[in-house]
């Protein structure tokens, strides 16, 4: 009951000066705002970028150009090509492989036209990731063979092209060069880091000669017989590909292999050093924010030096005028800490609605952080004004001007 | 109730020590009415802050309701203030943010007593400010503010009160209104330290005790004579009918 009164007694005294105390915790408000929408920003990446990882299985090992002991500067060298793929398959812990190549470019049918993806890729691609058509059909081999000017649409280049009509059958110019139409895909979002449903498939031996003229594919996507001959597949592939491209023992691979577990590995690493990062300036912006209701609060005491003169006259021991002004820099501080956090919430929502690329997700585990430091720094900026209040002698007080 | 002993108290001021007071002794009953008077630097308000247990003494001893106030820690000292004695000051020393009924509630917060709302109300009541309860200090006149100090000081019924120069900052009929205030406490039993400089403020009490340098230079019952005395010495000093202070006096040449 004294606490509550105390309390009350600290929230009169803060609400007869609103403008100094909203000031005073500005510096709160501001670092608190800063972390939780710092947070939410990065753990909504964090999320978003989980789930498109998730979407690509996790039987499947990706092989990419570049090499493990690369420097950062060098560019990378491309050393996977389509008979690397015709390799792999003959791997006996590999069920699929599907190189790819991909490119932006134009398709257009009629007047309409949208930019897209081209993905140039196997029948296999289908197969590895679950894609199904939704009209007409998927690539065959023997399209893919004989090098054939067909494609497959994304749902939405579909609809984009063609509405409600049928799309199978149709001819559309993609990169100005015709092509037939032999299949719509379903709807999917999202695949790896792709917006499938924006895509446009094509026989990965049309798009390297006929279309873009590549020697090398960009990654070969190879699906293991089931997760728990992964490890052993990978070597395999290692094997196989070091074995084509004549690399002798001892030296490095020139090639990255990849797994989800692999990439989740490495996103949990970037997102240690960027929580490292955010939590440096916010711990930085707190102590400025501390700072500020200190400085308020000396400015408080030395301002109502009588009164504690007269609070410690009618019966009040240091110790309560201690907790009394520690008291007004905690609620100070926790106010401005739950002001902050309504803040970031707003500007995060404000981040995802407004721009449309950003995903956010706020954890509650970062607004109870936020509460607790803004409590932490309202004791600890608390602590030195409280004292010297606690301190002052009652008669010197009383006569203070 | 109060005994002193050889009470001293004494501040350093840069190499020079200052004796604010200088071996006092002194007596007082509980219920007696006791007005302290002196020259400004005479001692009266040490003595007072002493007796009130808000300062400590350099030497000397003083036994507050049979207990020697100097082997009492300042957790027993706030207690003390709280429960048996009540202050008035000259500026009043209300908290100008909150409201009359706020301020007089603070000692109660402190005693931790229930029901606080009822027990202000109730010492404004006694003073005659019941109905100016919710205005703040700024919106109250001198003398209200400090019957405000008044039911502040009597909140928690204390045995003792001491008033610092309570009239002097207010003008003599608002002055005789408070020392009224004053005179029924007492006549409650509750005793009364009044320290002033004014003479005609002085001769209110029973007994008169005068100070000069940190000493006790009298120690005398208010009587009939004295107050007689003050009279005659105040109509010397009264002027004439009609003369007023404003007047401007005819030039000559």
């Amino acid at each position: 009951m004294f606490f509550i009164r105390i309390c009350f007694m600290a929230i009169r005294g803060l609400l007869a000066n609103l403008l100094r105390s909203l000031l005073a915790t500005l510096g709160v408000i501001i670092g608190v705002s800063a972390v939780v929408s710092a947070m939410s920003i990065l753990e909504g990446a964090n999320r978003d970028i989980l789930r498109r990882f998730e979407s690509m299985g996790a039987d499947q090992i990706m092989v990419m150009n570049g090499s493990s002991q690369r420097q950062s500067r060098q560019a990378v060298i491309p050393s996977l090509t389509e008979d690397d793929a015709t390799a792999l398959e003959s791997c006996s812990l590999v069920t699929a492989v599907a190189p790819e190549v991909q490119a932006s470019t134009q398709i257009k049918y009629f007047s309409r036209n949208m930019g897209v993806t081209v993905l140039g890729t196997t029948e296999a691609y289908a197969k590895i990731n679950n894609y199904k058509t939704r009209e007409g059909q998927f690539l065959t081999p023997e399209e893919v063979r004989a090098e054939r000017k067909v494609c497959v649409l994304g749902h939405k280049v579909a609809e984009e092209l063609f509405g409600e009509t049928t799309a199978v059958g149709r001819r559309v110019k993609i990169n100005a060069m015709p092509f037939t139409v032999v299949g719509v895909m379903e709807k999917k979002g999202v695949l790896g880091f792709r917006d499938v449903d924006n895509q446009v498939v094509v026989p990965i031996t049309t798009a390297m000669k006929r279309m873009f003229g590549m020697r090398n594919v960009m990654m070969i996507t190879v699906q293991a017989k089931n997760r728990d001959v992964l490890e052993a597949a990978i070597q395999q592939v290692k094997r196989t590909l070091r074995g084509e491209h004549g690399i002798r023992a001892g030296s490095d691979d020139d090639f990255l292999v990849f797994t989800q577990e692999q990439f989740k590995a490495q996103l949990a690493d970037v997102t240690k050093i960027f929580t490292v990062v955010l939590g440096s300036i916010a711990g930085i912006s707190l102590v400025v924010g501390g700072i500020g209701i200190m400085n308020i609060m000396l400015v408080s005491v030395t301002e109502r030096t009588r009164e504690i003169g007269v609070r410690i006259a009618v019966g009040a021991t240091g110790l309560t005028i201690l907790v009394q002004f520690l008291i007004e820099a905690c609620i100070i501080s926790v106010l401005g800490g739950a002001l902050g956090i309504l803040l970031g919430l707003l500007f995060a929502d404000f981040l995802e609605n407004y721009t449309g690329v950003l995903k956010t997700f706020t954890p509650a585990s970062s607004i109870y952080l936020a509460l607790i430091m803004a409590t932490v720094v309202g004791i600890l900026s608390g602590i030195y004004p409280a004292y010297r209040a606690s301190r002052l002698d009652p008669v010197e007080a009383l006569r203070y001007e | 109730m109060i005994r002193v002993h050889q009470l001293s108290r004494h501040y350093r001021m840069g190499s020079s020590i200052v004796r604010a007071l200088d071996g006092v002794d002194l007596a007082i009953r509980g219920g007696e009415f006791v007005s302290i008077t002196g020259a400004s630097g005479s001692g009266k308000s040490t003595l007072m802050h002493l007796l009130g247990c808000l300062d400590r003494p350099t030497s000397g001893l003083y036994e507050f309701n049979g207990r020697l106030v100097h082997k009492l820690s300042d957790r027993q000292l706030a207690a003390i203030r709280n429960r048996t004695i009540g202050f008035v000051f000259q500026t009043f020393n209300l908290i100008n943010r909150t409201s009359a009924l706020d301020n007089v509630t603070v000692p109660l917060i402190y005693g931790r007593k229930g029901n606080t709302r009822a027990a202000a109300m109730e010492a404004l009541r006694r003073v005659g400010l019941a109905e100016r309860a919710r205005h703040k200090p700024s919106e109250l006149s001198g003398g209200e503010r400090q019957r405000v100090a008044i039911a502040r000081a009597i909140v928690n019924n204390p045995q003792i009160i001491f008033a610092d120069e309570p009239t002097g900052n207010l003008d003599s009929r608002t002055g005789r209104q408070i020392l009224e205030i004053f005179h029924t406490l007492h006549a409650a039993g509750v005793t009364i330290i009044l320290v002033t400089h004014e003479m005609d403020v002085a001769v209110q009490a029973q007994r008169l005790i005068r100070m000069k340098d940190g000493k006790i230079l009298e120690d005398r019952v208010v009587d009939d004579a004295l107050r007689g005395e003050m009279e005659a010495a105040d109509e010397r000093f009264r002027l004439p009918q009609g003369a007023g202070v404003g007047s401007t006096p005819a030039r000559s040449g």
